[in-house]
């Protein structure tokens, strides 16, 4: 028992003091109290930013939210579509999903009170369903300093521009271990690039073989929509890394490259066996005319599917424009021979040196067979259409890629002009620096309208490749010696185009300037040769701005003829023309074993 | 291996009493009780108003944390971990951030530690007026109780500016804290820790200098020496009896080891003792606060490099990391297997012992009406114990 | 903390599994050696204070791990003391005797792993549960999932739409397989 203190007694009567002061709490409704300026408090969507990549439903502890189609909104490339509905009956306010949202879209009010009798009001999607917060200017939002993302990539390691100019080995080194479980661990699953791929790729897919170190099913999800793995994760020109979610807040995964090192980790050897196709041979036969990416492509899932595939090349060796075309310090042989050997060891015959139209007719190979696929490619250069071009030095850019290609001379001499902006003309300038000339590249508009992909770009500015743009060639004259050529050309200024199109290139009369190099070399454009095609058959298919009109199936209005690639399609890339042998197959395969006509 | 031996023995449960004597009425004593601490209910056995056994019932708040945080990726179990003690969150936020922090091997920037700490005292400071209130609630002084609970909603407000939310502030994540404080911010800390400390100044008036709660308390519930170790008694109510061990002090983790605070000790070790104990430390929380907002580096990352939370495999280990919470030892045993799931977490806290094998024993002899007193006495929190 | 694995690995068959820290370290013992082992450590050592003792399911080696966390205030150390337990028919020896608390953590073990600690006062007492009738919570074979699938309705109206298949069908449709 305490002694008693009189302190303790009169001490307590202190509490009457606070009777004076005024209370503390608020006078709800009268006073309002907003939440904290950081508040989480009801989300707000953005939905025009918004992508529907569904990152926020997939770090959701709660399982509170669902991708839902919404009014007014279409997938499209690049963007699902759908948006996520919050079910407020589980969400605990965390914020994870606006932490992690991939696009900033998401955000939180700094609201917090609602006040509805139906309970299902509840369940809503921000941005699509109008509330009186959206507009709240505060709330919370992921500080800029920190990402629960991963936003860079691991630096890739390349042969300096110096080293590479001294060999054709190839430049870039390809990821190590650690880079590519870093990079694949980038990847948030969420889909949106397999629509971009023009060949529906698996790609988070086969990201997660990585992650999991296993190569051998990542080589089995590549097998199943591209034969051309190996080739594809060096030269592909990847616009699924356009659409990567991950690239609107960061540089996008680098999907290419990821593919790749899956391809360079199992040898040609293996595939057999890891793959392990069986074919139950059924007796049809299809032709197909051209090795390129398209024709082999197509060649390789007929023949999963059991057609007899004989395949006529013009060239020695299989592969197209991805062996004539594509130097070597991009596409190595052997990354090439890997893929095209793997398809023919699954018995697709191919004649080589054997040019349709001249060795064999097409009519016997449209009697002889029951479909026929041809993707003959861009093969004729597009003349430069000024006075002169059919000067003995005005090059063609193929041909000078051939020529390197089938290790020959392309004869370019020391000072070359190249003239083009896209692929093909930074290739052929890239080559030329390899074989020791100066080059020069005149292009019609600025660099940041060329069609070429920025890297190749960027390596050709590396490799001291002159940029001369806003340049149009004007005439092209003799020089005094036969081993030199002069070209004519005047300075352009850009006009912007009144009805919304890009900025035309207007010639400057004033500003013309007169320069002599050892050659030219044109590199404009490519068209198609159709001559083999006999002429009742030509005037069944139907084309329009050069390129053949066909089904989703590539079939054309000859239930027996099936065409794809550059010829076919508007992107003209490998991928393309990979998903045109694909889908052709797939078409031919519908005819033949069910006798429809395809979509 | 020897085989228990059959002699009674002083961890043994107390014999029940037998109610057909007619001596005995069996009462209960919560779950839903104003006297009790949270949902837990306790089976009293009393003989007049004399308590003459005492068994602790749990259960009532039927969660399973450490079951459903073994489904959840490491990132999802950061918005679990606050809820596991609701008035007092951000423990449960640092502990299991550094126990992944621990096995992953990430180091938390400098400035994140401080912000850490900041949230961690306040966090204190503001569960200490909390359960001043209740106790005060509890031996009968309830004017007291609104008096303590509008000052840490003031804290409440700053945590609501700070972190984004008043309760669970979610703010300490792996890797470091999830942002900056805002402009003005630390102006304001000081003006709440002024009205506190006024605060402090009128409750040791009122409550510690009130006869009536002498009489009461004085007495109530001592803990002897001996049981202290015995039963894994920590925190104030050790401190209570003469034992100088914090945390804080003894294994300094973040930034505590720069900050200058004595172990407050007392020895009677009676409910007065350990409310007394928990006073002064409340003014020690408002003496690191200001420490802290004096010494804490102006700018800086505060978050680390983490890889994509969506994939994250945290390495296989085990740790077992802790922190002085204002009940004492708060720990995280925290088991890894390499994937992106967590093999096990047990959380410990000090509540465990306290609320069940203490309790049941101090009870024991006490009056009836004191229960309630004795139980918020030693400060427990039921969340604790089923987490 | 060596010198201590040391004296302890001369009088005991225990062996270091990890040590995490400077003032951390797990053993391993056997189960019939643990609570000399450990009553030593209390009584020799000064590992005074008992932190807390919980179990592991280890389901892909058919075990159970049970973790003693012992802690000594002088040096500031912990000691976690491992004991393995054979999954089918977990039984572990009572050490209820050592520590006031001990009889509480056994009888959650009892009930949230299913693990015997024969003679331990009020083991079969409901702790957390009430009413159970399925198997240990804790155990990893149960599924929380199901459990509250074959209870709960789930909300109607909750329906998410997969990306992939919505933009095949809206951008591609019949490419592709």
């Amino acid at each position: 028992m305490p002694k008693m203190k009189l302190k303790d007694i009169i001490s307590p009567f202190y509490v009457w003091q606070r009777s004076f002061e005024k209370p503390y709490t608020n006078n709800k409704p009268i006073d309002e109290r907003p939440g904290a300026p950081s508040y989480r408090g009801f989300h707000v969507n953005d939905i025009e930013k918004c992508v529907g990549c569904g990152t926020c439903e997939t770090i959701c502890m709660n399982n509170a939210i669902d991708m839902v189609p919404v009014e007014n909104l279409t997938a499209q490339v690049g963007d699902s579509g759908l948006r996520p509905r919050f079910d407020y009956g589980r969400c605990c306010w965390c914020a994870l999903c606006v932490d992690i949202c991939t696009t900033s879209s998401l955000r939180m009010s700094n609201e917090y009170a609602w006040v509805t009798d139906n309970p299902d009001d509840f369940r809503f999607t921000p941005g699509v369903d109008e509330k009186p917060w959206d507009d709240h200017p505060l709330g919370y939002r992921r500080d800029p300093d920190y990402s629960l993302l991963k936003l860079e990539r691991p630096a890739m390691t390349m042969l300096s521009a110096e080293e590479g100019l001294n060999s054709f080995d190839e430049v870039v080194h390809g990821f190590t271990p650690e880079q590519a479980i870093v990079e694949a661990s980038r990847c948030v699953e969420c889909n949106i690039c397999v629509a971009t791929c023009p060949a529906h790729m698996n790609i988070p897919g086969y990201i997660k073989t990585i992650r999991e170190q296993d190569f051998e099913q990542g080589l089995r999800l590549l097998y199943e929509t591209n034969p051309f793995s190996s080739t594809c994760g060096r030269i592909c020109t990847h616009r699924c890394e356009d659409d990567c979610v991950i690239s609107h807040l960061g540089k996008p995964l680098a999907i290419r490259w990821l593919k790749r090192y899956i391809t360079d980790q199992i040898p040609a050897e293996k595939y057999q066996q890891i793959l392990q196709h069986k074919i139950t041979e059924n007796g049809k036969k299809v032709a197909i005319v051209g090795a390129g990416p398209g024709g082999l492509s197509a060649a390789y899932f007929l023949r999963l599917k059991g057609y007899q595939v004989s395949v006529y090349e013009s060239a020695e060796k299989a592969g197209g424009m991805l062996r004539y075309g594509v130097p070597t310090y991009r596409l190595p042989d052997d990354a090439l021979d890997k893929d095209i050997d793997y398809i023919l060891s699954l018995g697709v015959s191919i004649h080589y040196q054997t040019t349709v139209g001249k060795e064999i007719d097409f009519q016997v190979l449209y009697d002889e067979n029951d479909a026929v696929f041809f993707s003959t490619g861009l093969n004729v250069p597009s003349g430069l259409r000024i006075k002169g071009e059919d000067h003995p030095r005005v090059l063609s850019g193929l041909q000078v890629l051939c020529d390197v290609a089938s290790q020959r001379d392309p004869g370019v001499g020391k000072k070359v002009a190249v003239i083009g902006g896209g692929n093909v003309a930074m290739d052929a300038a890239r080559v030329c620096r390899r074989i020791g000339a100066e080059v020069t590249i005149l292009y019609r508009r600025r660099i940041e309208d060329m069609p070429a992909d920025p890297e190749e770009i960027e390596e050709a500015q590396a490799e001291k490749c002159k940029f001369v743009t806003q340049a149009i060639p004007g005439l092209i004259e003799k020089a005094k010696s036969l081993k030199q050529v002069v070209i004519q050309w005047g300075e352009a200024e850009m006009v912007a185009d009144d009805n919304g199109g890009r900025p035309r290139p207007v010639l400057q009369e004033d500003k013309m300037h007169t320069d002599s190099y050892d050659c030219i070399i044109s590199a404009i454009g490519q068209a198609g040769n159709y001559s083999f095609l006999p002429e009742d058959i030509k005037q069944q298919l139907v084309s329009q701005r050069g390129k053949f009109t066909v089904s989703n199936h590539q079939q054309t209005s000859n239930t027996k003829v099936f065409i794809g690639g550059d010829i076919a399609n508007k992107t003209a890339d490998a991928i393309s023309a990979i998903a045109d042998g694909q889908n052709a197959a797939i078409g031919i395969d519908e005819v033949l074993s069910l006798g429809m006509g395809t979509k | 291996m020897p085989s228990i031996s059959q002699q009674p023995h002083k961890f043994d449960p107390p014999l029940e009493p037998d109610l057909t004597s007619g001596k005995y009425v069996k009462i209960w004593h919560g779950p839903q009780h104003p006297g009790i601490t949270g949902n837990m209910s306790l089976e009293l056995t009393i003989c007049g108003d004399e308590v003459a056994h005492c068994k602790t019932h749990v259960g009532y708040l039927h969660r399973g944390f450490e079951k459903l945080m073994e489904r959840r990726t490491f990132i999802q179990n950061f918005p679990v971990v606050c809820r596991i003690a609701v008035p007092e969150p951000a423990f449960n936020e640092y502990l299991y951030a550094a126990a992944i922090e621990e096995i992953a091997e990430i180091e938390v920037p400098e400035l994140a530690q401080w912000l850490r700490v900041l949230n961690l005292e306040l966090m204190r400071l503001a569960s200490y007026l909390m359960w001043l209130g209740g106790s005060s609630g509890s031996f009968g002084m309830t004017t007291v109780y609104q008096w303590t609970v509008t000052h840490r909603d003031y804290i409440l407000d700053l945590f609501e500016e700070m972190t984004g939310a008043r309760i669970y502030h979610m703010y300490i994540t792996p890797g470091g804290v999830r942002a900056k404080l805002p402009e003005g911010f630390k102006g304001r800390v000081l003006k709440v820790m002024q009205g506190v400390e006024k605060l402090l100044y009128e409750v040791e008036k009122v409550v510690f200098n009130n006869h009536v709660f002498k009489l009461r308390s004085q007495g109530l519930g001592i803990i002897s020496k001996d049981m202290i170790d015995e039963y894994g008694i920590v925190g104030p109510n050790q401190r209570a009896c003469g034992f100088e061990r914090d945390l804080r002090k003894d294994q300094p983790y973040l930034v505590y080891d720069q900050l200058d605070f004595e172990v407050v000790t007392e020895t009677e070790s009676d409910a007065y003792t350990r409310a007394w104990v928990r006073y002064q430390e409340m003014h020690q929380s408002v003496s690191m606060i200001r420490q802290v907002l004096d010494k804490m580096p102006e700018g800086g990352s505060f978050h680390a490099d983490l890889p994509n939370v969506l994939h994250w495999n945290v390495p296989a280990g085990e740790t077992y990391v802790k922190a002085e919470c204002t009940r004492g030892e708060y720990g995280y045993y925290m088991v890894t297997d390499g994937s992106e799931y967590l093999q096990r977490i047990h959380i410990r806290g000090p509540s465990y012992t306290h609320a069940v094998s203490v309790m049941e024993k101090l009870a024991v002899g006490i009056n009836i009406a004191d229960v309630a007193g004795l139980m918020v006495s030693l400060h427990t929190y039921p969340p604790e114990i089923e987490r | 903390m060596k010198s201590l694995i040391n004296r302890l690995t001369e009088q005991f068959k225990v062996s270091l599994e990890k040590q995490t820290k400077s003032d951390l370290c797990f053993i391993r013992v056997n189960k019939d050696d643990a609570e000399q082992l450990i009553r030593h450590c209390r009584d020799h050592e000064s590992y005074t204070h008992l932190s807390f003792l919980t179990a592991i399911d280890r389901i892909e080696d058919n075990k159970f791990t049970l973790t003693y966390l012992l802690h000594n205030y002088q040096s500031h150390q912990s000691l976690g003391v491992h004991v393995e337990l054979d999954r089918e028919n977990p039984v572990m020896h009572s050490l209820h005797r050592l520590w006031g608390q001990m009889a509480t953590y056994q009888r959650e073990l009892k009930e949230i792993y299913g693990i015997e600690f024969p003679g331990s006062p009020r083991l079969n007492d409901e702790f957390f549960l009430e009413g159970w009738d399925q198997i240990p919570p804790m155990r990893k074979e149960f599924s929380t999932v199901e459990f509250c699938e074959e209870r709960f309705p789930i909300r109607e109206g909750r329906q998410s739409t997969d990306a992939k298949q919505t933009m095949k069908v809206e951008i591609y449709p019949g490419r592709g397989e």
